[in-house]
């Protein structure tokens, strides 16, 4: 008998646990709806700085500037790693310290700026030589907050004369899909131009000065996008993970069940002997 | 007439997307008016008041930092804050003057000392508005 009260309680706690991975799915959902829309309403944006920037690269604006120039002869570099700040999300952040762990082979004295937690306490367990990191930033998502980001990184990048900043972060594909993707932050690499408008434009003060400005902006820019994505790609991750915990837990609950109804049948069956031979006994 | 149609974009949305006989920037070189067919310009914006005039209606923003692209009867914005004069809360900036002053009298490093300032300029602006 005990073996059967035993399968009860334990039915009963997947059962909880059903739930609460249920409801985490739900509010995964919910998040990455929202996640999603914060993407689309900062598309126009940064489009529309992608395409200033490119017209006035074009325009061979002889400016040497350091956020746009490629520097050869200075090696120090540094990765921002974007990972999430809460767990439970599957093999969201493992993927993105595999291959910050690869990219920090090839450059073993690569410095490391961490976003989210999980990135922070791994490197800092490993002893990375983490300079900057921020943490809790994906519950209150604001450009405000990632433009402090950006401004630091940009300070960094012209005060210690990093060559180059990459970023590793989770590329948001679909609900179901994150790539893990390497991009080079700083210098600033506009995108192909594709067709750029011939307008010959004036410009007030002059080319140097707006490029320099937009060139922070751009940053800043990349800098909200990529969180957005990685934010975006966590809540998905964190929705399918939970999804098949869920679906997990029914498993284990349907086979507990059939147990729990052998053990049940097996101890009636027991029961109908004894009293069976019971009878039996009487009778003679 | 024709009419140039401004595009306000800011990092979160489409702050206004319609057309206009007449617009004020705040430029860094000073305020400039746009009327259709002006040359193709582009330039940063200073913290300011953005002005938009169709018929005898003018509406006002409070604007900080970004930059404006004049092109073939467009004008597109591209800014971080703008609020319309309805939408400024005269307590919160008439607060945030205040803490701005106090920072200005007492700040030890320059990043906060410039912070402070544009603070304190972003907070004037709103108040010379939102008192109007």
């Amino acid at each position: 008998m005990a073996n059967l009260k035993e399968i009860k309680t334990r039915i009963e706690s997947v059962k909880n646990t059903k739930q609460i991975t249920n409801a985490m799915k739900m509010v995964a959902a919910a998040k990455l709806r929202k996640a999603q829309n914060n993407i689309i309403n900062a598309r126009p944006y940064a489009d529309h700085l992608a395409e200033m920037l490119k017209t006035l690269k074009n325009k061979n604006v002889s400016t040497e500037h350091p956020l746009l120039e490629e520097a050869s002869d200075k090696e120090k570099t540094a990765f921002i790693v974007v990972t999430s700040d809460r767990g439970l999300c599957g093999s969201f952040n493992t993927h993105i310290i595999k291959k910050a762990m690869t990219a920090l082979k090839e450059n073993p004295k690569a410095d490391m700026i961490c976003i989210g937690r999980k990135g922070y306490d791994f490197f800092r367990k490993h002893s990375k030589n983490v300079v900057h990191h921020y943490i809790d930033l994906f519950n209150e998502m604001d450009f405000s907050v990632s433009t402090d980001v950006a401004d630091n990184i940009l300070n960094l990048f012209l005060d210690e004369n990093y060559g180059k900043i990459d970023v590793i972060y989770n590329e948001f594909k679909s609900a179901i899909q994150q790539n893990v993707v390497i991009k080079q932050l700083l210098p600033i690499i506009p995108s192909e131009a594709e067709d750029i408008s011939k307008v010959d434009y004036i410009y007030e003060p002059d080319e140097e000065t707006i490029i320099s400005e937009l060139g922070n902006k751009y940053v800043h820019v990349d800098i909200w996008r990529i969180m957005l994505e990685s934010s975006a790609a966590e809540q998905g991750a964190r929705m399918t993970a939970m999804d098949s915990a869920t679906e997990n837990a029914a498993d284990l609950i349907d086979s507990l069940v059939l147990h729990y109804n052998r053990a049940r049948q097996s101890a009636i069956t027991t029961e109908i002997i004894e009293i069976a031979s019971g009878a039996e006994a009487i009778e003679k | 007439m024709s009419k140039i149609h401004v595009t306000i974009i800011q990092p979160t949305k489409i702050k206004v997307d319609q057309e206009y006989e007449h617009i004020i920037i705040p430029g860094v070189d000073g305020d400039f008016g746009v009327s259709p067919e002006h040359t193709p310009f582009i330039t940063k914006i200073r913290s300011g008041v953005l002005q938009l005039f169709t018929g005898s209606k003018t509406e006002k923003y409070a604007i900080h930092d970004g930059f404006v692209t004049v092109e073939n009867n467009t004008v597109k914005i591209v800014c971080d804050t703008i609020e319309k004069e309805n939408e400024i809360n005269a307590k919160r900036a008439k607060s945030s003057k205040e803490r701005a002053e106090k920072r200005l009298k007492s700040s030890e490093s320059d990043i906060n000392f410039r912070r402070a300032e544009l603070s304190l300029k972003r907070a004037l602006i709103r108040l010379s508005l939102g008192s109007s």
